[in-house]
């Protein structure tokens, strides 16, 4: 089994009165791809963004392991934490809200580079068209502005955003969700096309039970800001355990007419 | 055989009948054809299903039965004949702007669900009012009658606690909660077809399945006919009985829930369902359209023909020849 990449403990995180992130621990192994299922309210963005350290926690650790050794990110300042924002980047929802329209692609990919003061105006240049290529574009779309493509494209020229700083820990909060079965497909491949490439780890934030069971190692199935069931997706999926787990699978609708949907009802359970 | 599809009568078990509808909107790039020669039955009583991709048309459809299409967009071509309960059959698409059926025909006859709760229930108004006034609209009855009736379907469509529940505001109700709502408000004037545009892509997977199971139920106590647009393959196998393939404004393949998702015959429908995550095989690539599509055209456009099983598909005769069918 590969080492351990990331350890969450006992992760805390509140909003006025409301408990989003209650408790939560796991591991995330290097090259393992960790998804994080649950209903809107869950938690599992917020757990996202707190990983990130995009909003503060009010209790709990996060401990990232790079090439240095161990780094607690939460005890870090944003000065210790910059040069460790490179190893772990993040991929959005909605495609068309996380591009600037008024950046040309070129001006989007070399950004996270001339932020983290990497390379020349030259080797920059290099550093996109290959990152560009790595993401099947062509390097005619670097002139133009984000209105200019469709979804699915967005969606490529967000994960070539993130990959250019040849990050080890990839955070996706529902990165395909927004995007047609056809489209999606396609960008599940290419994640998967990477991961293995790269070797790279995935976080991958998601309510659609299928594309989790899909591309998946491991999952965490969160309700209520709490981690109820956690383990391999087979087992989840096939032997749940949690009542709520219970309940979120019994909903899926098959594509399959002969396999009525008869979804539990949640009045019923103690949860 | 295979018999070509022209303009038939109205078939009297069929609630609508569209028949070579045509939707074009004027852009600064020129004409844009959304909707191409779209001809499809809606079956009395029974759950007709529309899936396509973004940009398949197929909620444009959706507003040309409503005579909603406005400009830049025009309906060039095409009838949709509409049968409601105790009247004649009549062409939507035929009435002048100014005739009283129009707004029979919205909210009356035929009503609406969309995506998102939130944006189609008005704010400022209680929840109990929206639903009255759906009523008060349509109908010459008092408001304390309507007020009745609406608390009669709130509570049909599974809201508890009428008294207090009926004088809060949308903001104090759960999106599946709301949908409930905008479903009440539907169906409160009895409508014999109920439209949904992705009523329940914006909920949770619980939720869905609750909501699914909400618009199945009241069909058959209220026994409407429901036509459903979604993108959803999963949604349409639970819950339709017919369902129509709608790719690049036009109909692909058209048939029973059972022949299109069991046996697709047209090479979208294959690829559509092969890129489900559900279905293919665990750590294999996912199938995109493109990959199972391949080399065969699938953007010429070629007129429905209904095959001897009754289902109707959209190719070349020499496709149909490869796939046995003259």
């Amino acid at each position: 089994m590969n080492e351990v990449l990331l350890e969450v403990n006992k992760l805390r995180k509140t909003f006025g009165d409301s408990l989003a992130v209650d408790d939560v621990s796991f591991k995330l192994r290097s090259a393992e791809i960790l998804g994080v299922v649950g209903e809107s309210g869950s938690g599992k963005t917020t757990l996202a963004r707190c990983i990130m350290r995009a909003i503060e926690v009010d209790s709990g650790t996060v401990r990232y392991r790079s090439d240095e050794g161990w780094h607690e990110l939460l005890q870090m300042t944003e000065r210790e934490l910059f040069p460790l924002r490179r190893q772990i980047q993040m991929v959005f929802q909605d495609p068309f809200a996380s591009l600037n329209p008024r950046m040309t692609v070129q001006q989007i990919l070399e950004e996270p580079l001339i932020i983290h003061r990497l390379g020349d105006k030259a080797s920059r240049r290099q550093a996109v068209a290959e990152v560009l290529a790595s993401v099947h574009l062509d390097s005619a779309v670097l002139s133009r502005f984000p209105h200019a493509f469709s979804g699915g494209q967005r969606q490529r020229i967000s994960i070539a955003r993130a990959l250019i700083l040849q990050p080890r820990l990839l955070v996706c909060d529902e990165s395909v969700s927004a995007l047609d079965v056809s489209v999606q497909a396609q960008i599940i491949n290419l994640l998967e096309d990477l991961q293995q490439s790269l070797g790279l780890t995935y976080l991958f934030v998601a309510h659609d039970l299928s594309l989790v069971r899909h591309i998946c190692d491991r999952v965490l199935v969160m309700y209520k800001g709490r981690v109820v069931e956690e383990g391999a997706v087979d087992e989840v999926f096939e032997n749940p355990q949690h009542d709520y787990t219970k309940l979120l699978l019994s909903a899926i609708p098959s594509a399959d007419p002969d396999q009525r949907l008869a979804p539990m009802d949640r009045r019923l359970l103690d949860i | 055989m295979s018999d070509r599809q022209f303009h038939d009568a109205m078939n009297p078990d069929n609630i609508l009948q569209v028949r070579d509808l045509a939707v074009e909107f004027h852009t600064e790039t020129g004409r844009t054809a959304a909707l191409q020669g779209v001809s499809f039955d809606v079956p009395r009583g029974q759950v007709t299903a529309i899936i396509g991709e973004s940009g398949s048309g197929k909620s444009v459809t959706a507003s040309a039965i409503m005579r909603l299409i406005q400009p830049p967009g025009r309906v060039t071509a095409g009838s949709v004949d509409f049968a409601p309960s105790g009247s004649a059959p009549y062409d939507v698409l035929a009435l002048t702007d100014n005739d009283a059926r129009i707004e029979q025909l919205r909210g009356d006859h035929i009503s609406m669900v969309f995506q998102e709760p939130m944006t189609a229930l008005a704010p400022v108004y209680s929840v109990g009012n929206q639903v009255a006034e759906a009523i008060l609209c349509h109908r010459e009855v008092s408001k304390q009658a309507a007020w009745d009736e609406a608390a009669d379907m709130l509570q049909r469509v599974g809201i508890d606690e009428l008294q207090r529940r009926m004088k809060q505001y949308p903001f104090e109700f759960s999106g599946g909660m709301r949908q409930r709502v905008v479903i009440a408000m539907a169906l409160v004037c009895q409508p014999d077809l109920l439209i949904c545009d992705e009523p329940t892509t914006a909920l949770d997977v619980t939720i869905q399945a609750e909501i699914l199971t909400l618009i199945r139920q009241l069909k058959d106590e209220l026994n409407n006919s429901v036509l459903f647009i979604t993108h959803d393959i999963g949604v349409v196998a639970q819950l339709a009985d017919h369902v129509v393939v709608m790719h690049h404004g036009r109909v692909l393949e058209a048939g029973t829930v059972r022949q299109v998702l069991k046996q697709p015959l047209h090479p979208y429908t294959k690829g559509l369902m092969a890129a489900i995550p559900g279905l293919a095989p665990k750590g294999q690539r996912l199938a995109t359209v493109a990959s199972v599509v391949g080399a065969t055209d699938i953007t010429t456009a070629h007129p429905l023909t209904r095959l001897a099983d009754g289902r109707q598909i959209s190719l070349s005769p020499s496709q149909l020849r490869a796939l046995g069918h003259e």
